[in-house]
């Protein structure tokens, strides 16, 4: 049931769009209505999980409607955030054991939540084979994103690659301001160790993804 | 007796509903995807919600035949064409699925709880009669175009409300609808992604809900299909018949408006 | 117990072309459920379709046919307002018979 207040502003809102504009006024009221829908409209099994729908500062500013574009400081701010947010494994190792990354990579599950139960593994997966070619001859892969097949041939595995695939990896809008790319790091999904044996899975040579 | 069987067995030829050329690939199983719909094991739930419908049931033992749906109580033919809609009842905008909920609440004396718990079934499982019902309530439409007007405010509101949430990127995923259908050609592994900001993509799919699930072995509905979006997302859970459920709903039904409508759908 | 089957027999010259529908969940023995106990083996055994009251199919199943499984034949020499009976018995001992009548091509 819609509060007395919320009631008004619809109205209101009514008689704006019936004019035909939509004013930063009708966005803030569809906004805050849409977001006191949100409150309610879910449940978790503990209410810490809940936050998960919070938005940060970076999403808050990626939600564009309708494919409209950044605005300059706008890139600017979200490329600032994601930078600030980079964190490195503790070893200073960023190429691991791609055998790891290898199964990492092909795993889509992990951390979802259904029927009252969070999906809690040993560890969540990396989810790249949903968006992303892989290994050469891989069927079963997404094209959201670039296909990766061949990574570490074409971009070598010196310290830099190793450094802009551990860094696109954690979090992506550091290089790409509001990429369909999950931040997977800076979220927290997966872990600095997690994302080192995924970029070793990317570079190494010996890795599947590079054969010929 | 058994050759006389087989000399009647050869009057039979068992024989798949279409051609038998071997296709690999997108092709092969673009055609074995319209072979499977042709003879969707979803129509044996329409005859099942038929049956619940018209079936005297719950505390108060009435059936649904009195069960407002937007065209008067009772009326079907060109009703789930219109959903959402604006209620005055229930002072609510509500789609096919949280109206089949009012209706089992006012009219036949379920409750809410029990209803929303069970609404959605488990995979491989019987079904649920919601399922069921919504399917033969939408199936009355059949051949019709959906069509959402948008004259009350309540109703645009939730339009609006719909397009906003569709963008709105959230979770450790980063992803908002738009992130997986917004843009052409692009699927997730070997599933096809619907690019819902494209009018005539959407129309293709828009009136294909309810649709029988193979791998799950039962119908699923669009409330079904809107969580299973949220639980990959890694969000917490959609509650059924929710006002985000339902903004969703009107926001991609009106984008999908002259859509015609054909259930059951058939999906992997 | 079970539900019944759906079954369409639309004549196309003097040959019925029948699909049938079957709800069944044809279990085979080697799915574990959420709890990880096995689910116990049940599936349709033997189907029958008998053209006014003749059988002219006679199939053997096993648990390779899928859950809500579909079957499509071809009966010669059929008429409008044939009787096709159709009939499948389980491996729980369950048994099912649904009817319907060859209709004309629409």
């Amino acid at each position: 049931m819609l509060g007395h207040r919320s009631r008004g502003a619809i109205a209101s809102l009514f008689s704006l769009l019936s004019i035909g504009c939509a004013t930063t006024a009708d966005t803030a009221a569809i906004r805050d209505d849409a977001e006191q829908m949100v409150s309610r409209s879910f449940s978790a099994p503990e209410p810490a999980l809940l936050k998960r729908l919070n938005q940060d500062e970076a999403q808050r500013i990626c939600s564009k409607i309708d494919h409209a574009p950044l605005a300059q400081d706008e890139s600017a701010e979200v490329v600032k955030l994601a930078r600030a947010s980079i964190k490195y494994p503790p070893s200073g190792k960023l190429i691991g054991n791609w055998r790891h990354g290898e199964q990492l990579a092909h795993d889509g599950a992990g951390d979802r939540i259904q029927s009252g139960r969070l999906e809690k593994r040993k560890e969540n997966g990396g989810l790249c084979q949903n968006c992303h070619a892989l290994e050469p001859g891989d069927v079963n892969v997404g094209n959201v994103g670039p296909g990766l097949t061949r990574y570490g041939v074409q971009r070598g595995s010196s310290e830099e690659a190793a450094k802009y695939t551990y860094e696109k990896i954690y979090n992506a809008w550091a290089y790409v301001p509001c990429s369909n790319m999950p931040r997977l790091g800076a979220n927290g999904h997966l872990t600095p160790e997690q994302i080192a044996d995924l970029v070793a899975y990317l570079v190494d040579p010996q890795s599947p993804l590079n054969a010929k | 007796m058994s050759s006389v069987r087989r000399w009647l067995a050869a009057f039979a030829v068992a024989a798949l509903p279409c051609c038998l050329a071997a296709q690999t690939g997108p092709d092969g199983l673009a055609l074995a995807r319209k072979m499977l719909a042709e003879d969707n094991p979803g129509e044996l739930w329409i005859d099942r919600g038929k049956d619940l419908f018209f079936q005297k049931r719950g505390p108060r033992n009435e059936s649904l035949e009195r069960c407002d749906f937007g065209l008067g109580p009772g009326k079907l033919e060109g009703a789930s064409v219109r959903l959402p809609r604006y209620f005055a009842d229930t002072d609510r905008v509500q789609d096919l699925e949280s109206r089949l909920l009012t209706c089992m609440l006012e009219l036949q004396g379920f409750k809410r709880e029990d209803l929303a718990k069970t609404a959605i079934s488990p995979a491989l499982s019987n079904g649920s009669d919601i399922e069921a019902l919504a399917l033969y309530v939408t199936s009355r439409s059949n051949g019709m175009k959906m069509n959402v007007t948008l004259d009350h405010p309540r109703e645009r509101e939730m339009y609006e409300v719909g397009r906003y949430l569709f963008h709105r990127r959230a979770g450790q995923t980063d992803f908002a609808c738009v992130t997986c259908h917004g843009e052409p050609d692009k699927r997730i592994r070997l599933q096809d992604l619907v690019n819902m900001t494209d009018q005539k993509e959407i129309q293709e799919v828009v009136g294909s809900w309810p649709a029988y699930r193979g791998s799950h072995g039962v119908v699923r509905t669009m409330q079904w299909r809107l969580s299973d979006c949220f639980w990959q997302m890694r969000l917490p859970e959609l509650a059924y018949g929710s006002d985000v459920s339902i903004a969703l709903t009107t926001y991609l039904h009106r984008q999908g408006n002259g859509a015609v409508v054909h259930v059951p759908g058939f999906k992997r | 117990m079970s539900e019944p089957m759906r079954i369409r027999a639309t004549l196309q010259g003097d040959v019925a072309d029948v699909r049938i529908l079957m709800r069944h969940p044809m279990e085979t023995g080697l799915r574990k459920d959420a709890q990880g106990q096995i689910v116990p083996v049940h599936f349709i055994q033997n189907v029958t379709v008998a053209h006014n009251g003749k059988i002219v199919l006679d199939a053997q199943w096993s648990q390779a046919v899928s859950r809500d499984p579909f079957l499509g034949l071809r009966v010669k020499g059929a008429k409008v307002g044939d009787k096709i009976t159709v009939t499948w018995t389980d491996s729980k001992g369950d048994k099912r018979m649904d009817e319907a009548s060859v209709t004309g091509a629409s």
